[in-house]
């Protein structure tokens, strides 16, 4: 256990010093890797934003049903009656032609327009909840109520925020897919770092291995020095993003502000930039092994 | 001890470079193997060092068969041998100390100890005072005898030593091979290669002359 805990502080040690012992070079390839890791962060935090501006958004899926200005309070009533013998409808609102009027009144600059008019042009309607959201189910709901007598408009002002979540949806796989792409970029870039160290270090590696250094003990330091590289990159990639998010953050604000929002942007929280971390740490971990496993399976001589 | 029995190796090019070798080394023995170029002496020292293994027969050392060992079981059989060689292969980024402290790495020597096995050893090979120097600066002369400190910095029972007087002239050969009888005398099996008659005699030990891959009898 000692000699064990030993071995890895070397090691480390060893990885340690390789590390300063280029300062540029190793500057460079974690700055490298740590924007092939923003990227896929920053757009996943570009879209996390989007989406959760979009769930602000009613999304509430209400149907408006607009009747034809020519329909009796008879047929009103039988329409109101159809609706809500309708089986996927939870809640069935009437908004009379007046009380549309006087809302609409309401809206100041509207007032004096509506009054140069001589009789309401606004129609009666109805406020349909359906209780399903899906697609499909309202597609066939819509041509159902359109069908009934004296319907004139079915309009369902959801449908762009649908629109919206289906672009988040495909935004998630956009990123996913650019994180892999990328993921694969840091350990092509950690392993190609690795093997000119190698080469570099040929010596050195033939003589520990003449002299009875396992390929484990060769392939540890390299092993610590892939993973550190990777915990900087993580740490170049999750410092970049925050910061730009927090850059961008104000612009944002007084722009959603000027739409009637309050929403501020979200940096990564503290998870994802663990998360993230100890991804790239991983893949520079990884890089590292695959490049030291292919430089070790010559033999020694 | 050392055992070689009816050992062969073919190397993938199919050239033989030993053609059945059997000689039996005793634990605290001291032999030299000596021969032309190409007689073998090279590869019956990495058989014996096992930095190779046979392609039939045997060979035995410190009670494992290295035909049989796997890769880890072999660098950890090296890591108990003292490995000279005539190219020294030194670390030239290294200082005199930081070369001869890489076996106790591998070793994963407590830190305590390093200090004090590296300074013994560069103190029996006589360049305690040289400690700081990096190889470029030591002799030819000087470059051996830090690699044979390096050997045997991990106290090993068995020295193993490929032509380490080679590429020295008259006077650094005698020191060089007077350091071998100094830790043979002290009980470490020594086996090493030469084509200097001289540096046998010197030695006054047992000697086997290989010729194409066989012993000579």
């Amino acid at each position: 256990m000692n000699a064990w805990l030993t071995t890895h502080i070397q090691a480390c040690e060893r990885a340690l010093r390789r590390l300063r012992a280029q300062p540029l070079g190793s500057l460079l390839s974690v700055l490298v890797i740590g924007i092939a890791i923003t990227l896929p962060l920053g757009l996943y935090t570009l879209f996390a934003n989007v989406a959760a501006v979009a769930s602000r958004v009613n999304t509430d899926p209400n149907i408006n049903v607009y009747l034809a200005l020519t329909a009796s309070d008879t047929e009103v009533r039988e329409l109101e009656k159809r609706l809500r013998q309708l089986a996927s409808i939870s809640r069935v609102q009437f908004v009379s032609r007046e009380s549309a009027l006087a809302d609409m009144k309401r809206v100041a600059n509207l007032a004096d327009l509506l009054a140069g008019l001589e009789s309401n042009p606004l129609p009666h309607a109805f406020t349909l909840r359906p209780t399903s959201a899906d697609p499909a189910t309202l597609a066939t709901l819509r041509s159902e109520i359109a069908r009934l007598p004296k319907v004139e408009h079915v309009v369902m002002d959801f449908a762009w925020a649908q629109k919206l979540k289906r672009f988040a949806t495909f935004a998630e796989r956009l990123v996913l897919l650019l994180g892999i792409i990328l993921a694969a970029t840091v350990v092509f870039v950690t392993g190609n770092t690795i093997r000119l160290q190698m080469l570099t270090q040929k010596d050195e590696i033939e003589v520990s291995q003449l002299i009875g250094a396992t390929r484990r003990f060769i392939r540890r330091p390299f092993l610590y020095f892939g993973a550190l590289q990777g915990l900087l990159a993580g740490g170049v990639a999750v410092a970049a993003v925050s910061a730009v998010t927090l850059w961008a953050g104000n612009e944002v604000q007084a722009l959603m502000v000027s739409y009637g929002s309050d929403y501020a942007m979200n940096s990564p929280s503290p998870e994802q930039a663990l998360v993230v971390i100890a991804l790239s740490t991983l893949l520079g971990w990884s890089g590292s092994f695959i490049s030291v496993s292919i430089y070790l399976r010559r033999p020694v001589h | 001890m050392i055992a070689f029995s009816n050992t062969v190796k073919r190397y993938p090019s199919g050239f033989e470079a030993l053609k059945g070798v059997t000689i039996e080394i005793g634990t605290g023995e001291m032999v030299a193997v000596s021969g032309h170029s190409g007689a073998g002496k090279s590869t019956l020292l990495r058989l014996a060092a096992g930095i190779e293994r046979p392609s039939q027969g045997s060979v035995m050392v410190n009670g494992q068969n290295v035909a049989q060992l796997k890769e880890a079981g072999l660098a950890v059989l090296r890591r108990n041998l003292g490995l000279v060689f005539q190219d020294h292969k030194l670390l030239f980024d290294r200082n005199a100390y930081e070369n001869v402290a890489l076996p106790l790495a591998i070793a994963a020597f407590p830190r305590a100890e390093v200090g004090k096995r590296v300074r013994a050893a560069l103190d029996k090979v006589g360049l305690l005072n040289r400690e700081r120097s990096h190889p470029v600066a030591l002799s030819g002369g000087e470059q051996q005898r830090l690699c044979i400190a390096r050997a045997i910095v991990n106290r090993p029972s068995i020295l193993i030593a490929d032509e380490p007087t080679g590429n020295l002239d008259q006077d650094y050969a005698a020191t060089i091979l007077d350091l071998f009888k100094s830790f043979n005398q002290v009980g470490v099996t020594v086996l090493l290669s030469t084509h200097d008659d001289a540096g046998i005699a010197r030695l006054n030990c047992r000697r086997v002359t290989l010729d194409q891959g066989r012993l000579v009898p």
